[in-house]
């Protein structure tokens, strides 16, 4: 996958090259910065790495001249609005933003705007006007993991849902999200619901404190990524019946799922956003200051591993890791395009 | 009556009241379901929030202004170097627990360091300590979780008759504490600096030495509740120790501890842990959305602060 990438990367800039009337020599003397909120936990790193390992790339190969990454330390709205007009006043062309809030980096991305700058946001989006959108339809997410579960359990039944960060617009739209297809569906019933802050030991802690209050036959667990393995611990631990438990492309909920799928032939399935997505967003701007057409809202692709491909996945993932793609130009000219 | 009177006015009593009332509404919305797990439950995750908030206590006992911010910092980086060197050997465990208390007794030695010498307050110094234990976790591991030797991983989650070892081993650590607190010169020394420190330096307690202990005992326990927390939830993840700031700090209030230092107690750690996981386990019972939680949440622990406080009024 990686070469692969690698591979194609070279072909567009040798096309490039060749046509002459390349994206890189357009953008060959822009300057890209990446303004983050918060790099404390693994797909926050993965991220970063991933971007990393593209940018890096693309300015060894002449595509930009810079592409620096900048994290702010507390995860605080005026810290990272700071942090944007420090890099207004540095003259980067291109700002590309994981945003700590919504709204409230707003004043700053107009300024950035007004100032010349390209703001291209994604994941943690902005929504002030003059921005680009990279957006996760995290509704979409959580609607998919109802759908699978109908899917395999045609008779329904009760669900426990472990929910993310409480007040996140994130939880709120996935969670949003299941309640659609419960909605829709039918057949299913939510239990119980729980915080997990999309951790581990928190879902891990909050799961033991539910299920004895539970039903005794909860046939699924709808997740938000990242808490799947955490619930799987606790549910082992009670010595209950183990249910479908959705899981978020972490190693552990990977490599625990493989191993009860080795054992007892258990099915389920894994959906999520690669941390590369950060690399998506960076051709994004490279191609807005290219001159390219690109439409303010754009959707990101999910990352869903079924049954079938789990091995592939497992093995792509790095230990410890979350399972990650990076994106080339040629994706992002695809999502572009898709959104047309 | 005297004994009642007594018992009434420790200030410990009220957590555990708490914890009890909270465990009752629970038992009687299931119909009594599920009530001993529930129970079992609480006192596995109690242990990890009273072994730091032990530690804590301590700190929070040495007088207005002192407190350690780094505690979920030291969690992160003990826990995270500790899993990276056992790499799931068995034969490593102990070194591995080694590494994390050294970890943690270098964390609290710089914490004092940053205090005494650079004169700094604790809770800019500890706090911005704090980043670098952090980004030291990050450095080392980026992000990445390995899994804890299978003994150890065993050891955390082992029960006998329903009651888990981890808690057992806690309550021992407690009672320690407890005679750390009230029966040794140490201990005495720490209650005399939080009620009047330059009495205490009078009075020939070794104000400085006294503190230095505190702050390193402190660190060393948070690197052992890390080590223990990663083995337990199947490996460290850098946001491991996030809600041990916060819950650390309240557990040693709604303990019956002094905030503003001079006055500690030991057994209401543990009414406090007990409490604060019932609570909510309780409003998730009843299905409470995130938000009538979170209230919920401040109102009771208000409450029962003020309860607290209230007794220690009429003393």
């Amino acid at each position: 996958m990686k070469s692969l990438l690698k591979v194609t990367l070279y072909m567009t800039t040798a096309a490039g090259m060749l046509l002459g009337q390349s994206a890189m020599a357009d953008t060959s003397d822009k300057r890209i910065a990446l303004s983050n909120n918060y790099a404390g936990n693994s797909w926050r790193q993965a991220m970063l790495r991933s971007w990393e390992k593209v940018t890096s790339e693309a300015v060894s190969n002449g595509v930009v001249a810079a592409a620096d990454a900048f994290t702010t330390a507390e995860n605080q709205v005026t810290e990272q609005a700071a942090q944007i007009q420090n890099l207004i006043l540095q003259g980067y062309d291109a700002i590309v933003i994981n945003a700590a809030s919504p709204e409230g980096l707003n004043g700053s991305v107009k300024e950035a705007c007004d100032a010349g700058v390209t703001v291209v946001s994604f994941d943690g989006i902005v929504t002030e006007p003059c921005a680009w959108r990279i957006a996760v339809d995290f509704k979409q997410m959580g609607k998919d993991e109802v759908l699978y579960l109908a899917e395999k359990l045609p008779d329904g039944g009760q669900l426990l849902e472990i929910r993310g960060l409480a007040g996140v617009f994130v939880d709120d739209e996935i969670s949003a999200g299941i309640h659609e297809g419960v909605a829709e569906t039918g057949k299913f019933e939510i239990a119980g619901s729980v915080h997990g802050n999309w951790a581990q030991d928190v879902a891990q802690k909050a799961v033991a404190g539910i299920l004895p209050s539970l039903p005794d036959d909860i046939v699924g667990v709808v997740t938000q990524g990242g808490d799947g393995y955490g619930a799987a611990q606790a549910i082992k631990a009670s010595g209950r019946d183990m249910p479908i438990i959705v899981m978020g492309n972490r190693h552990d909920e990977l490599t625990w799922w493989k191993e009860q799928k080795d054992a007892n032939g258990y099915e389920t399935m894994s959906v999520s956003i690669a941390p590369g997505v950060s690399t998506l967003a960076f051709w994004v701007a490279q191609q807005i200051l290219d001159g390219a057409d690109v439409p303010k809202d754009l959707t990101v692709p999910f990352l869903r591993i079924d049954q079938d491909n789990l091995e592939e996945n497992l093995a792509n993932t790095e230990a410890g890791g979350v399972a990650n793609v990076e994106y080339s130009l040629e994706d992002a000219q695809e999502v572009i395009k898709g959104a047309m | 009556m005297t004994g009642v009177a007594t018992l009434i006015r420790q200030p410990w009593l009220w957590a555990w009241v708490g914890a009890l009332v909270v465990w009752l509404a629970t038992a009687v919305f299931t119909g009594g379901k599920g009530s001993g797990e529930v129970l079992s439950a609480a006192m596995t995750f109690g242990a990890f929030f009273v072994i730091v908030a032990l530690g804590q206590m301590f700190v929070i006992t040495l007088g207005p202004g002192n407190v350690d911010l780094s505690i979920p910092a030291c969690m992160t980086l003990a826990g995270t170097v500790a899993m990276k060197s056992m790499d799931g050997a068995s034969a490593m465990i102990p070194v591995g627990l080694l590494l994390a208390l050294v970890i943690g007794a270098g964390v609290g030695t710089l914490n004092y360091s940053l205090i005494r010498l650079l004169r700094i307050p604790p809770i800019i110094a500890t706090l911005s300590s704090s980043f670098i234990f952090q980004s030291a976790a990050i450095w080392w591991n980026r992000g990445l979780r390995v899994k804890p030797p299978e003994a150890l991983a065993d050891f955390t989650t082992a029960k006998i008759a329903g009651v888990p070892v981890i808690a057992l081993f806690v309550v021992v650590l407690a009672i320690l504490g407890h005679v750390l607190l009230t029966r040794t010169i140490y201990g005495r020394g720490v209650v005399a600096i939080g009620q009047n420190m330059r009495a205490a330096h009078l009075a020939g307690v070794k104000v400085e030495r006294i503190r230095a202990a505190t702050y390193i005992m402190c660190a060393t326990l948070a690197g052992l509740c890390g080590y223990l927390l990663a083995a337990f939830s199947g490996g460290a993840a850098l946001n491991m120790g996030e809600e041990y700031l916060l819950s650390s700090i309240a557990v040693v209030v709604i303990g019956g501890t002094s905030v503003a230092g001079g006055f500690a107690n030991v057994p209401g750690l543990w009414g406090a842990s007990l409490f604060l996981f019932l609570l909510v386990t309780m409003l998730n019972t009843f299905g409470a959305g995130a938000g009538v939680r979170l209230v919920l949440t401040g109102l009771i622990i208000i409450g029962v602060i003020v309860a607290a406080s209230g007794g220690k009024a009429r003393t």
